[in-house]
């Protein structure tokens, strides 16, 4: 009884605290409105997988990464190809584009109160490359911690270094002239291409891929005093905590709950004078942001009562959102959001040979009902492309100048089919080549995991059975998915067809196209190529705009002409915010809500 | 003294058995995961691995060694602890399972001692209210709550308490201006009654509440059934009639006589449900965004990380069994006839 009794107390009590909670919580936000504007709640559905720059790989991560740390530039707003400077106040690119040199500002200090010097940068970008973890290629393209001939930096020499008061025997490294990243003094350097595994040649997209967490300055002093640097090995205690020169730092970090990030106090760019500033390094409007993992119920449930500024939510969720009051929902620009998935059906003619055939692939390219599919799945927000390059990204209208978006004919189709030498059914019913051989059936692979991707394939095996191809629907876990499609495995025979999906690592066209043009990257689904190859190749090592063009329109022209990936879909991305919260910059590589990078400019009307 | 003896015995067969199934457990998981895929390095390792991080996979499980090998190598580092490093954060696999595991526990244990108030509580009304307006209705309670699927129950208290009538916060285990105090116990509410801070303790209640009254109600009907069916059950045996017959008084027939016997297979039933729970408040915490172990899982699933699954899924396995182990013990302790008749 007296249990009882104890714990109906408990239960009352803490209604009664929740309550008196609440009631304080309005009364703040009704008296002392100037407190509750200096703090911003952002409510998203995944943690990060790490808070160590040189290993994160998802928008999360990112996310929190690109306000405490810094890198060298940043983009230029919106934009995909122009820059500003962040840590580098100017830079220079030599006329053979292999050589960048960066010439940094003075008094910046990492929130600990550490001096920032090029040393840092020398030793940021090769613990990166050391540590090799997932996201490391990024830098690995082009730069490379050896020269190959007389000259390479290990993890034990990044420890060894002094990066405060280098001797001689440090700057004999950190300025040797023939390596990746080369010191000129503590306020210049060079980063030399041609080392990576892209080899010598130059690579127009080099700047961006600095814009990545894995360029970000990290301090020396407090990796050596947390462990150092070991070679293929995460810092565990880099992985929850964070000294950066950025405009936020961590005040608290809650695994699988949220991070509470504060202004940091000895911002140096607040010593600057405003003149100088960018957008990229201004100091912030807010003193607090804090960033909660949620699920969507939860963050509907926020946004409603207004306990959450910004919250992320599928594109599917358009209509509904916008009913709520004092919320601004709207369909981003079709290239915003990081997360941005650009869907294709892959056809591998090496593991299943009626692929070999070109009319066979025809026949498929026009079996399917690609605006049936984005009004059944997606509502409508959803937009057909033509690949490699997305939709909205540097050059994809050039790319695919006088191609239409494959169209959905199921007659065509049908007589595709039929010409291939296999039995085929007209919308009417009219069987075409009846003597012909059925089209033997075929397994399709997607990711029930999506139910985006099962709806799509229900559609297609609707679509592809109509003209008599039948398909038998492989659903797998993600899991077992990405194994199969996103590894370099060799040609799959149990699943020569399904869906698949990029997604940018940053933010350039030629990403999208390197992972699908290229055959490198996905072995199943990839298409393959020697000309489309030498172009990609071409495209990404000339600063040439017409020469891009040029390579890009190549590669989309002979794609779309040999139908080996029916381009599907790209769905929208959603902004959604109080109406009070303005100041947004939405840029793709952005990973703050899935769509912009910095929450310095974010602030509220 | 016989007694006694018997029981000992009866608790190290029992948990021998366990060791056992625990160990069957384990070589299963092991099957699976290294079996049953095709490149379990490639697998375990993630998508967009570098052939570097697939290489330390290989060296770390010792995948290139024959599969008796791998097994020991499986078995020996999960008993010493050493499960090796999580491919996705970085950090050692054990140090997460600790760090995620507690926070699990006090939303579990606070659910579970709702359940036992509210379950027992209204077991035993139902029961002396026998087919009255009053047992009918918590039979319709419980049963409708028991057969609630648990996302739903979940996203409607958010809706409701959260959004609604907004007395109850729509996720987390404490506020994001709170530090956390050191972890002692690795539970927050108690690590800030140890640590004297009052006000992070009440955070922390007011942010466990609504999660634990969710994953109490959706399993406390169980035990309200058990319960009331357990004082059914003695309400009308011979030695109840007697003490009344004696002229004993009702409170001290119920508390003394229905209560203590009715309610053996409910303390079991509880004991039984704390595994049970351990296990099933993935979809809780994923939905109230509660970091315990089972939103630690669901990130695991997400992002392909299966060195955490296997180890995630081993422990939940090991909890049950401990769960069940002293369910049997205390059935064993409160009824001498199970022991005396074996593994009856």
């Amino acid at each position: 009884m007296i249990v009882i009794i104890v714990v109906v107390v408990l239960i009352v009590s803490a209604f009664a605290i929740g309550i008196t909670e609440l009631n304080s919580q309005k009364k703040t936000s009704s008296t002392t409105t100037s407190q509750t504007k200096n703090s911003l709640t952002v409510e998203e559905g995944l943690p990060p997988d790490s808070l160590d720059p040189a290993v994160t790989y998802t928008t999360p991560g990112w996310e929190v990464m690109n306000q405490v740390y810094q890198g060298l530039v940043a983009p230029n707003g919106t934009s995909m190809t122009s820059f500003v400077g962040v840590l580098a106040y100017n830079w220079s690119i030599s006329s053979n584009g292999m050589n960048y040199t960066f010439y940094l500002r003075h008094n910046v200090t990492f929130s600990n109160g550490d001096q920032f010097t090029a040393y840092d940068i020398w030793f940021s970008v090769y613990r990166t490359i050391i540590m090799d973890q997932a996201p490391s290629w990024i830098m690995s393209q082009n730069l490379a911690p050896g020269n190959g001939v007389n000259f390479n930096i290990t993890a034990s020499i990044l420890n060894d270094i002094n990066y405060t008061d280098p001797n001689s025997t440090d700057l004999n490294y950190m300025e040797y002239p023939n390596q990746s990243i080369q010191v000129v003094n503590p306020y210049e350097l060079i980063m030399h291409l041609g080392y990576g595994y892209n080899g010598n040649v130059p690579y127009n997209a080099f700047l961006m891929t600095l814009t990545t967490p894995m360029a970000a300055a990290v301090d020396p002093r407090v990796v050596e005093a947390h462990g150092g640097v070991q070679a293929g090995t995460p810092n565990s205690w880099m992985e929850s905590n964070a000294i950066g020169t950025g405009f936020y730092e961590i005040f608290s970090y809650t695994p699988s709950q949220g991070v509470t990030l504060t202004e940091n106090p000895t911002y140096w760019a607040k010593y600057v004078p405003q003149s100088q500033w960018n957008y990229a390094i201004q100091p912030p409007y807010l003193k607090t942001i804090i960033i909660l993992y949620k699920s969507l119920s939860s963050r509907i449930s926020d946004l409603k009562s207004g306990n959450a500024q910004i919250i992320e939510a599928p594109v599917q969720d358009y209509n509904s959102l916008k009913g709520i009051p004092n919320v601004n929902v709207s369909l981003l620009p079709i290239q915003f959001g990081s997360s941005q998935d650009a869907y294709f059906v892959y056809m591998d003619p090496y593991a299943f040979s009626p692929f070999q055939n070109i009319d066979v692939r025809k026949a498929v390219t026009f079996a399917i009902n690609y605006q049936g599919i984005i009004s059944t799945v997606f509502d409508g927000y959803a937009k057909q492309w033509i690949g490699p390059v997305p939709p909205g990204f540097p050059d994809y209208n050039q790319s695919i100048a006088g191609l239409s978006f494959y169209p959905y004919n199921a007659t065509m189709a049908a007589e595709y089919l039929a010409q291939a030498g296999y039995r085929a059914t007209l919308p009417n019913g009219t069987v075409l080549n009846p003597s012909g051989n059925k089209f033997p059936s075929v397994n399709f692979l997607y990711t029930s995991d999506s139910t985006s991707e099962t709806e799509t394939a229900q559609i297609i095996q609707s679509n592809l059975a109509a003209i008599g191809i039948n398909i038998v629907l492989t659903p797998l876990t993600m899991t077992s998915y990405t194994s199969e499609v996103f590894s370099n495995a060799t040609n799959s025979t149990q699943y020569p067809m399904g869906i698949n999906f990029y997604t940018e690592d940053y933010s350039a066209s030629i990403d999208y196209v390197d992972a699908l043009a290229d055959g490198d990257y996905v072995g199943t689904s990839a298409y393959f190529n020697e000309s489309v190859f030498n172009a990609t190749v071409n495209a990404s090592a000339t600063f040439n705009n017409s020469a891009i063009i040029q390579n890009f329109s190549f590669i989309t022209q002979t794609m779309y002409n040999q139908y080996v990936m029916p381009w599907l879909y790209v769905p929208y991305f959603l902004s959604i915010t109080q109406s009070d919260v303005t100041g947004i910059i939405p840029n793709p590589a952005g990973s703050g809500a899935g769509y912009f990078m910095f929450y310095n400019t974010v602030h509220y009307t | 003294m016989e007694g006694r003896k018997e029981l000992v015995y009866y608790i190290a067969r029992r948990i021998a058995s366990s060791i056992l199934v625990i160990l069957g457990t384990i070589i299963i998981i092991f099957l699976i995961s290294h079996v049953l895929s095709k490149n379990p390095a490639a697998l375990w390792a993630g998508p967009k691995a570098r052939s570097s991080t697939i290489a330390y996979v290989i060296q770390r499980y010792h995948l290139n060694a024959p599969l008796y090998t791998q097994l020991w190598y499986f078995i020996s580092n999960f008993f010493t602890g050493n499960l090796g490093l999580d491919p996705v954060t970085g950090k050692s696999i054990s140090s997460e399972i600790l760090y995620y595991f507690p926070n699990t526990l006090e939303l579990v244990l606070a659910a579970l001692l709702i359940i036992i108030v509210l379950g027992l509580g209204l077991g035993y009304i139902a029961a002396i209210n026998f087919s009255s307006k009053k047992d009918a209705l918590i039979r319709i309670l419980y049963t409708a709550a028991w057969a609630s699927p648990t996302f739903l129950v979940s996203t409607l208290a958010i809706l409701i308490f959260s959004s609604y009538i907004p007395i109850f916060p729509s996720g987390g285990m404490y506020s994001p201006y709170i530090l956390p105090p050191h972890r002692v116990t690795g539970m927050f509410v108690l690590d800030s009654l140890i640590s004297s801070n009052i006000n992070d303790f009440l955070n922390g209640m007011y942010h466990l509440i609504l999660p634990a009254l969710t994953l109490a109600f959706l399993n406390f009907g169980i035990v309200t059934r058990i319960s009331r069916n357990g004082i059914l059950g003695v309400k009308w045996l011979p030695y109840v009639k007697v003490a009344r017959a004696k002229g004993l008084d009702e409170k001290h027939v119920s508390r003394n006589h229905i209560l203590r016997n009715g309610l053996i297979e409910s303390n079991t039933v509880i004991a039984v449900m704390f595994g049970w729970l351990i296990t099933g408040t993935v979809v809780v915490e994923e939905i109230f965004s509660w970091p315990g172990i089972g939103r630690f899982a669901y990130s695991a699933i997400s992002s392909d990380d299966y060195p955490v699954l296997i180890f995630v899924v081993i422990t939940f396995t090991v909890f049950v069994i401990a769960a069940n182990l002293i369910a049997d013990i205390m059935y064993a302790v409160l009824d001498p006839r199970i022991r005396l008749s074996g593994e009856k």
